[in-house]
């Protein structure tokens, strides 16, 4: 209840200040006013327009996110637990990682075009190395001890990797999906604004050229809206299916 | 049962190398509970790895029946202080044992009388459904034990157990754990650092000194009947003549 008071309170002095800025500090064409962003969004949204461009930086996101968080758990959960292979392309990884998203547009443009397959390309490559490290972290922190009770209780190294060490590495796992998460949604913006004719990013990109603040701002309050959204459903899933791996960090 | 013969354990190589342990001796019968104390860092923790299986030896053999360690074996189960990382915290008390007695293979149709049992047997049955960490420290221990007992080891490897319980609780699990052993009859190799627990709890007790090189400098048998009191004169003077050993 509390909570929920501070939430609209916090709401309330956001969209306050934003008039405020609007109106009094600069002006309400360079910071359109909620009232006005919000007129501007209604036809959007009525015409669906927005959700058209929603819909296909979600699917953009969610083909990159998932393909990424796969193929970043199955490489992690092997550099995690064979030593050599992981001796071997850590310095590849630890370099690698430094490219973000943003920085490998360029190439991806010429390698795939600016169809999906580039959007794809970046989202997966932003979520890669965020899980990855995450998950090889996770896998070598499993508790020696939790491994050793469970080999003289007569488990088999399979066991071990599948019932002790991965749900032991699943806190840091889901952690990192959700920085990647967080980041896809970052991502996909710029790739959108240099590299597609559709999508939020898109949408950005096409207000820009024509100086409507008012439809900029409407993107970017859809951006915001969205990480918000998705986060928290990120959150509740965990917390429904998860719960159990997720609840004992506080314990070891 | 158990022999350790001349067993060495040297940590690194060449001159960063550290000699841990040294020219260790130690015979443990059937069926007895045998007490291993020294100063800390003495290498008690690394010899108790060894006779699991975890770690192998640099020199020298163990035994276990008659026939050479080699990697940790069924028969001997550890038990660690740290029953937080010990246990698997995702599953509940009932299913920390289910999971014992699943990669032991034992037969499903006698899990739910198995965990029965034991959890009855460590005084948790009402407990069944909580999470390890809605345990207190002393309850966390009980289910190690219960989940070690469940796979009927003839060896328990005791790793300073109740060290991090508080006088009170240690206590009453001292109790629990001799209750225990003398239905059980199983072996007992229990690591500890602290004299008054070595004195309740062991047949014999063995000193270890501090390393490098860290050895058994002294066997003593301990000829008191249960349940001690360590305030009687007897017990009074074996803890002092180990605080002096250890000094």
């Amino acid at each position: 209840m509390r909570a929920t008071a501070l939430f609209a309170g916090s709401l309330v002095i956001a969209l306050a200040l934003w008039q405020f800025l609007s109106t009094v500090v600069f002006n309400p064409f360079l910071i359109p006013p909620p009232l006005v962003v919000l007129q501007t969004a209604a036809p959007m949204a009525k015409s669906g327009e927005i959700f058209r461009h929603v819909a296909i930086s979600l699917a953009r996101v969610g083909v990159g996110f998932v393909t990424g968080s796969a193929a970043a758990i199955v490489l992690g959960v092997l550099l995690g637990r064979l030593k050599v292979l992981n001796e071997l392309l850590d310095p590849i990884i630890e370099l690698l990682r430094f490219l973000s998203p943003t920085a490998m547009i360029p190439i991806a443009v010429i390698w795939f075009g600016i169809g999906e397959t580039s959007k794809y390309f970046l989202i997966f490559w932003g979520t890669f190395f965020i899980v990855l490290i995450n998950t090889v972290a996770g896998v070598m922190r499993a508790p020696i001890i939790r491994q050793r009770a469970a080999l003289c209780l007569g488990a088999s190294p399979v066991q071990i990797f599948l019932l002790v060490v991965i749900p032991s590495a699943a806190p840091y796992i889901v952690t990192g999906m959700r920085i990647a998460m967080a980041s896809s949604f970052m991502s996909i913006i710029p790739a959108e604004i240099l590299a597609a004719d559709s999508g939020i990013g898109f949408l950005l990109q096409q207000s820009s050229v024509l100086l409507q603040t008012n439809r900029i701002f409407v993107a970017l309050l859809t951006i915001c809206v969205l990480g918000f959204i998705f986060d928290r459903l990120f959150r509740i899933a965990v917390d429904r299916m998860l719960s159990r791996y997720m609840s004992y960090i506080a314990l070891t | 049962m158990l022999a350790v013969r001349n067993v060495r354990k040297l940590y690194g190589a060449d001159a960063r190398a550290y000699l841990a342990l040294d020219g260790i001796e130690l015979q443990v019968a059937a069926g007895e509970f045998v007490c291993l104390v020294g100063p800390s860092g003495c290498g008690k923790s690394t010899l108790l790895n060894i006779l699991a299986g975890f770690e192998a030896p640099s020199g020298g053999a163990v035994d276990f029946e008659g026939s050479p360690v080699r990697g940790a074996g069924k028969d001997r189960v550890m038990f660690f202080q740290d029953a937080g990382a010990a246990l698997l915290p995702w599953l509940t008390v009932e299913e920390n044992i289910r999971f014992a007695l699943r990669v032991r293979k034992v037969p499903k149709v006698q899990w739910p009388a198995t965990i029965d049992k034991y959890l009855a047997m460590v005084d948790l049955a009402e407990h069944r459904h909580k999470f390890p960490a809605e345990l207190s420290g002393g309850m966390r221990q009980r289910l190690q034990i219960a989940r070690a007992l469940a796979v009927e080891p003839k060896v328990l490897l005791m790793d300073e157990p109740f060290g991090a319980l508080d006088a009170l609780t240690r206590r009453r699990m001292h109790g629990f754990l001799l209750d225990i052993w003398q239905r059980t009859g199983k072996t007992i190799v229990f690591v500890t650092h602290d004299i008054a627990e070595a004195v309740t709890l062991a047949d014999r007790i063995c000193v270890m000194s501090l390393g490098p090189g860290s050895r058994i400098t002294h066997v003593l048998p301990v000829e008191l009947s249960r349940p001690r009191d360590l305030s009687e004169p007897r017990a009074a003077a074996l803890y002092k003549r180990v605080e002096a050993l250890l000094a």
